[in-house]
C-alpha cells in the first residue's frame, strides 16, 4: 500500500518538473485569462489582436522570470478581476468557492433529517444476521437455478 | 401566400391550445367525461396545425423566398439544401417554432400512448401541455414572429452564419429540443400528480420512460453540440463551459438525477416528493436555459441575437411555470404519503447520494454561470467565471459519484450488509489500481491522469463484475448464456450506460493529459514530426465552394505504420456575410486525432500560421456519451418500461 | 409544530427561485451591456508610458498630465479604426470650441496612414504619442479603440469612455465631468 502511495507521489513530482517548462507555464496562464474583446473565450482560444498582444506580455514576463501570480496581478491591476477566468479566493467570491460544499452539506443534512424522521415514525424489523442472510441467499439461489 | 397560411395556422394553433388547456381543466373540475375525452383530439389537431405552419416556413427557406424577413436575414440562395432546411431552426424565431412543434408532438404522443391512463390524470397532463403551448405560441406570435414579410425584398439573402453550416449542428437543435421539451412531459405529469394529490405506482411507471426519452435525446443533443464545437471552432477543445453550453448541461444533470431517483420511486415507492421536485426543476432549467440563451443577460459565444423584451417575456414564462409548479409543490408535497423505509447503506441510499451529488453539481454549474450577475448586483464589480473554475469544482464533485456508481448496483435494496460486498470492492479496487498504475508507468503522466484512469477502470471493473455476479460466475457456460439472455434489458441498459461513462472519462483524461499542441508558422515544403506522425506541408491553393472561396492547404501525413493520408485545412471566406472562418482538417482515429488549423498567411513568402493538435483517444469522449444514450435506449426497450405496459391490469 | 416546519421546508425551493428571478429582472431592466468593462484605473495616477514620435507633432508623455492647468483628455485612436473617424469631429469641436487639451495615443498604426488622417481631417491633439506595438496601451487597460480617458489636474484618471464619443456622449457625459473637474479647487 505504501509503495503505491509513493508511486503516486512520484508522479506528482514528475509532472511538476514538466510544468516548470516556460511554454507550459504560458499555456496554463493563457487558459486562465480571458480574451477581453471576445465573447467568452480564453487567451488560448483566441486570435484577436488584443489577445495576441496579451499573450506576448505573458510570454515576455515569463521569460523575465516572473511568477504566475505576479503576471496575474499585473494584468488585474490594469484590466480588473474580469480578466481572470478562475476567480480569486476572496471574500467577494466566497460563495462561489464554498458553494459546492454548501450544496452537498444541505443535501446530506436534508437526507439525514428525512431518514431519522422516517425511522422515528415506523417500526423497523430487526436486521438479519450474517448467518441468516447466507442461508436465505442459498435458498434464493436454489430457486433461481 | 403559403407563408401567410403558415402564419394563420399558427394563430389557429394558439386558439386550439387554449382549448387544450381549458377543456380538460373544466372537464376535470366538473367531472364531465366527454370533455376530458375530447382533449386528445384537440391535441392531434393542434399538432397538425403547427406541423403545417412549420412546413410553410421550411418551404420559404427551400425556395429562398427573400420577401420573408427571416429568410432574407438567415439564408442565401447558394446555400446547400441541407443548410437551407437547418437554417429554419438556426435562428431565434424558427428555433422557437421547432420547440413548439416538438411540444405538440409530445402532447400527441402522450395522448396516444396514454389511452390507458386514468382519464383524470391524462386530461390534466394534456391540459398542462396545452398551457405551455399557449405560452410559447403567443411568445412566437407577439415577440418573435417568423412569418413577417418585408415590402421591398432584396434579390439575395444575407447568408447564414457560416460557422453554423455543419451537419452536426444542423441536427443538434432538434435533438436538444426533443430533450428539453421531453422534460415538459415529466413536468406536466408532476403538476397533474400534485393536482390529483396522489402519486402512485402507475404515475412513476409513466414518468420513468418519459424521463428516459428526454434524457436520451438531451444526451445526444449535447454530444452533437460538443462534437460540432470540436470540429468547427478550431481550437481542438470540446467543452468550453460557456453559459449556453451550461444551459443545456444543467437540465442534463437534473434529468440524470431524476432518472436515478425515479428508479427508487418505481421499485421502492419512496422519494416521491423529491422525484416530483426534480421533474419540476428539470423543466425549469430548460426554461432558464432558454432565458440565458435568448435574453442577452450573460456574455456567450453562442447566444442568439438578444432582445430585452423577449428576455422579459421568457422571464415571465419562467416565473409562471416554475413559480407555479413550486407553489403547488410547496402546498401539496407535505401531504404526499412517504413510502417504504431504507437504511443509509442500501441501493436506495446509494441512489440518494447520487441524487445529492448530481443536484449539487447542477446547482454549482448554475452558481458559476450566474455568479457574474450576482456580483454585479451586490458589489457592482465584474468577475469572470470560466473553465478553470468549473474544472476545479466539478471534477471533485463527480469523483465520489463515479466511485459510488461502480458498486451501488451490487448493494441490495432496503438494507445492504457491507460484509457481502467488501471483498468485491477490494477486488475491483486492486484491479483498477493495477491497470491505472500500469498505464502511468509505461506512458508517464500527471496525478490527475492517474486519477482519471483509475476512476474509469474502477467503473469498468465494477460494472463487469456486477454483471458477472448477476449471471453467475461459477455456473456452466450454458446456464451463463441462459441467465444472460434472461436478464432484463434495463439491467443491460444500466451497465452499458455506466461503461459509457467510463469510456467518456478515458477520453477526457487521455486527450487532456497526452495532448500535443503545436502553434507555429510553417513554410511550404516543411516537414514536422508530431509524436510518431510525419507531416509535410505540400501545397496551398485557392478553391471555390457553393457559397464561399478558400485557401486550401495540403498536408501529407505518414503515420508510424507507413500509411499515407492527406489533410486539407481551409481558411474560408463567405462573401455573403463577409466572414472568415477556419475549417480545421481532422484525421480521426480510434486512438488519436490529428487536427490541423490553417491560420493567416504571414509576411514571409509561403509561410502560414498553423495550429496542430494531436489528441489521443479524444473520439472516446463522444463514443462514451453515445454509449450512455444507447444504454438509455436499451433501458427504454425493456418490457416493463414500454409505455403503457402493465396498465391493463389496473 | 411539526407540520408547520414541514411546510416551511417545502417552500424553500420557491424562495430560492424567486431570489434568482430578482437578479435576472435587475439585469434585464438595467439593460447593461454585459461585455462592457469598467476601468480599474479610476482615481489612479495615469500610468507612465513610453511612446514614440509621430513626425511633425509634439510627443505626448504622462509628464504632460502632471500639474496641468486643467482637465485633459487622452484619446486612443487609429487610422484603421472606423468609429475613430466618427468621433473625430467631436474631438475637433471639443479642442476648438471648448478649449480642452486632448492628447492622442496612436494605437498600433502605420505612421504614414496616421499622418494622412490628421492632414485630411484636422488635428484635435495637443500632443501625440505613437504606441506601435500596442504594448504601452496595455498599461492603460485598453481593450479596444477608440477609448478616451478624462484626466484631472493632478494626473488622475477620472473617467474612461469605451467606444466612439458621439454628440450625446460629448454633451451629456464628457463635458459635464470636465466642467466638474474645472470647478474643483477654484
Amino acid at each position: 500500500m505504501t509503495t503505491i502511495i509513493k508511486f503516486i507521489f512520484c508522479f506528482f513530482i514528475i509532472s511538476n518538473s514538466v510544468l516548470a517548462d516556460n511554454n507550459k507555464a504560458a499555456y496554463e496562464l493563457y487558459k486562465e485569462l480571458r480574451c477581453l474583446v471576445c465573447q467568452n473565450q480564453s487567451l488560448l482560444e483566441s486570435d484577436a489582436p488584443l489577445a495576441l498582444d496579451l499573450k506576448k506580455v505573458v510570454r515576455d514576463k515569463i521569460e523575465l522570470g516572473q511568477s504566475k501570480n505576479e503576471i496575474k496581478k499585473f494584468l488585474v491591476d490594469r484590466y480588473g478581476e474580469f480578466i481572470l477566468l478562475k476567480p480569486k479566493y476572496s471574500i467577494q467570491n466566497i460563495l462561489l468557492w464554498l458553494g459546492p460544499i454548501l450544496f452537498l452539506f444541505i443535501g446530506f443534512f436534508v437526507t439525514f433529517v428525512f431518514l431519522r424522521k422516517q425511522s422515528m415514525y415506523k417500526e423497523e424489523p430487526l436486521p438479519l444476521t450474517n448467518k441468516e442472510e447466507n442461508s436465505l441467499k442459498k435458498i434464493l439461489d436454489n430457486n433461481v437455478s | 401566400m403559403i407563408i401567410e397560411l403558415g402564419h394563420f395556422l399558427l394563430a389557429l394553433a394558439l386558439s386550439l391550445s387554449i382549448f387544450q388547456f381549458l377543456v380538460p381543466a373544466v372537464g376535470v373540475k366538473f367531472n364531465y367525461h366527454s370533455m376530458m375525452k375530447s382533449t386528445s383530439i384537440i391535441s392531434y389537431m393542434s399538432f397538425i396545425l403547427v406541423l403545417f405552419s412549420f412546413l410553410s416556413l421550411v418551404y420559404a427557406y427551400i425556395t429562398s423566398d427573400f420577401s420573408v424577413s427571416l429568410v432574407a436575414k438567415n439564408s442565401h440562395s447558394l446555400k446547400p439544401l441541407l443548410y437551407k432546411i437547418s437554417g429554419v431552426w438556426g435562428n431565434h424565431e424558427g428555433s422557437l417554432l421547432l420547440w413548439v412543434l416538438i411540444l405538440t408532438f409530445y402532447s400527441v404522443a402522450v395522448a396516444i400512448l396514454g389511452r390507458r391512463l386514468p382519464l383524470k390524470l391524462l386530461s390534466l397532463v394534456l391540459s398542462c401541455q396545452g398551457l405551455i403551448a399557449v405560452a410559447f405560441i403567443s411568445f412566437i406570435l407577439f415577440t418573435s414572429n417568423p412569418f413577417v414579410r418585408i415590402f421591398f425584398p432584396n434579390a439575395e439573402g444575407e447568408g447564414f452564419n457560416p460557422i453554423l453550416q455543419d451537419f452536426g449542428l444542423a441536427i443538434h437543435p432538434p435533438f436538444l429540443y426533443l430533450g428539453y421539451v421531453g422534460l415538459s412531459v415529466t413536468f406536466s405529469f408532476s403538476i397533474a400528480a400534485l393536482l390529483v394529490g396522489k402519486v402512485d405506482t402507475i404515475w412513476v411507471k409513466w414518468v420513468r420512460p418519459w424521463t428516459l426519452i428526454a434524457w436520451v435525446f438531451l444526451t445526444i443533443g449535447i454530444a452533437l453540440g460538443s462534437w460540432w464545437a470540436y470540429r468547427e471552432l478550431g481550437w481542438g477543445g470540446w467543452w468550453f463551459w460557456d453559459p449556453v453550453e451550461n444551459a443545456s448541461f444543467m437540465p442534463w444533470l437534473v434529468a440524470t438525477a431524476l432518472l436515478h431517483s425515479s428508479i427508487v420511486a418505481e421499485k421502492r415507492d419512496t422519494l416521491k416528493a423529491w422525484t416530483i421536485l426534480l421533474a419540476i426543476i428539470a423543466f425549469s432549467f430548460c426554461l432558464l436555459g432558454t432565458f440565458i440563451v435568448r435574453s442577452g443577460v450573460l456574455v456567450s459565444v453562442h447566444a442568439f441575437a438578444s432582445d430585452p423584451s423577449r428576455g422579459l417575456y421568457i422571464l415571465l414564462l419562467l416565473v409562471f411555470f416554475t413559480g407555479g409548479g413550486l407553489v403547488l409543490f410547496a402546498k401539496r408535497a407535505p401531504y404526499l404519503k412517504s413510502g417504504s423505509l431504507f437504511k443509509p447503506l442500501s441501493r436506495e441510499g446509494a441512489l440518494v447520494i447520487n441524487n445529492i451529488i448530481f443536484a449539487s453539481a447542477a446547482a454549482t454549474v448554475l452558481l458559476g454561470t450566474l455568479y457574474p450577475i450576482f456580483i454585479d448586483a451586490i458589489n457592482n464589480s465584474k468577475v469572470s467565471v470560466g473553465p478553470p473554475y468549473f474544472e476545479a469544482v466539478f471534477i471533485p464533485l463527480m469523483v465520489p459519484a463515479i466511485l459510488l456508481c461502480a458498486f451501488s448496483p451490487m448493494l441490495s435494496w432496503k438494507r445492504a450488509i457491507i460484509d457481502n460486498i467488501i471483498e468485491r470492492i477490494i477486488a475491483v479496487f486492486i484491479c483498477s489500481l493495477f491497470l491505472a498504475s500500469l498505464i502511468i508507468i509505461i506512458h508517464g503522466g500527471s496525478a490527475s491522469a492517474f486519477l482519471g484512469l483509475f476512476l474509469a477502470f474502477w467503473l469498468i471493473c465494477g460494472t463487469l463484475y456486477e454483471f458477472l455476479i448477476k449471471v453467475g460466475v461459477k455456473s456452466s457456460f450454458k446456464t451463463f448464456i441462459q441467465r444472460a439472455l434472461n436478464l432484463p434489458r434495463s439491467a443491460y441498459g444500466m451497465s452499458v450506460a455506466h461503461i459509457g461513462v467510463a469510456i467518456f472519462i478515458i477520453g477526457v483524461t487521455v486527450s487532456g493529459a497526452w495532448r500535443i499542441d503545436i502553434e507555429k508558422p510553417i513554410i511550404l515544403g516543411e516537414k514536422i514530426i508530431v509524436k510518431d506522425i510525419e507531416l509535410t506541408f505540400k501545397n496551398i491553393k485557392k478553391v471555390e465552394g457553393p457559397n464561399w472561396n478558400a485557401d486550401r492547404g495540403e498536408f501529407e501525413i505518414i503515420t508510424s505504420n507507413g500509411a499515407k493520408h492527406f489533410l486539407y485545412p481551409e481558411r474560408r471566406f463567405y462573401p455573403a456575410s463577409q466572414v472568415n472562418t477556419s475549417e480545421p482538417a481532422i484525421m480521426s482515429g480510434i486512438f488519436s486525432d490529428l487536427y490541423i488549423v490553417l491560420g493567416e498567411s504571414l509576411q514571409e513568402e509561403d509561410s502560414f500560421a498553423f495550429r496542430i493538435y494531436y489528441s489521443p483517444f479524444i473520439s472516446w469522449i463522444w463514443f462514451g456519451i453515445l454509449l450512455m444514450a444507447v444504454g438509455g435506449i436499451l433501458s427504454l426497450s425493456d418490457r416493463k418500461h414500454r409505455l403503457g405496459y402493465g396498465l391493463k391490469q389496473v | 409544530m411539526k407540520n408547520k416546519l414541514k411546510y416551511f421546508y417545502s417552500y424553500t425551493p420557491l424562495i430560492v427561485f424567486l431570489i434568482l428571478v430578482l437578479f435576472f429582472a435587475r439585469q434585464l431592466i438595467l439593460k447593461e451591456d454585459p461585455s462592457e468593462l469598467p476601468s480599474v484605473l479610476i482615481d489612479e495616477k495615469f500610468p507612465s508610458i513610453i511612446l514614440s514620435e509621430l513626425e511633425g507633432y509634439k510627443v505626448f508623455s504622462n509628464k504632460n498630465l502632471i500639474n496641468a492647468n486643467g482637465p485633459s483628455l487622452v484619446n486612443i485612436w487609429s487610422s484603421w479604426c472606423v468609429p475613430c473617424k466618427v468621433e473625430h469631429e467631436y474631438l475637433m469641436s471639443m479642442s476648438n470650441n471648448d478649449n480642452i487639451i486632448i492628447y492622442g495615443i496612436n494605437y498600433k498604426d502605420n505612421k504614414a496612414e496616421a499622418l494622412k488622417v490628421l492632414d485630411l481631417n484636422g488635428n484635435p491633439f495637443y500632443a501625440i504619442g505613437a504606441d506601435q506595438d500596442g504594448m504601452q496601451s496595455i498599461n492603460l487597460g485598453v481593450y479596444g479603440v477608440p477609448e478616451t480617458f478624462i484626466i484631472d489636474r493632478d494626473g488622475n484618471i477620472r473617467y474612461r469612455h469605451v467606444g466612439p464619443i458621439l454628440e450625446y456622449d460629448m454633451e451629456k457625459i464628457i463635458l459635464p465631468i470636465i466642467n466638474k473637474i474645472k470647478q474643483e479647487r477654484l
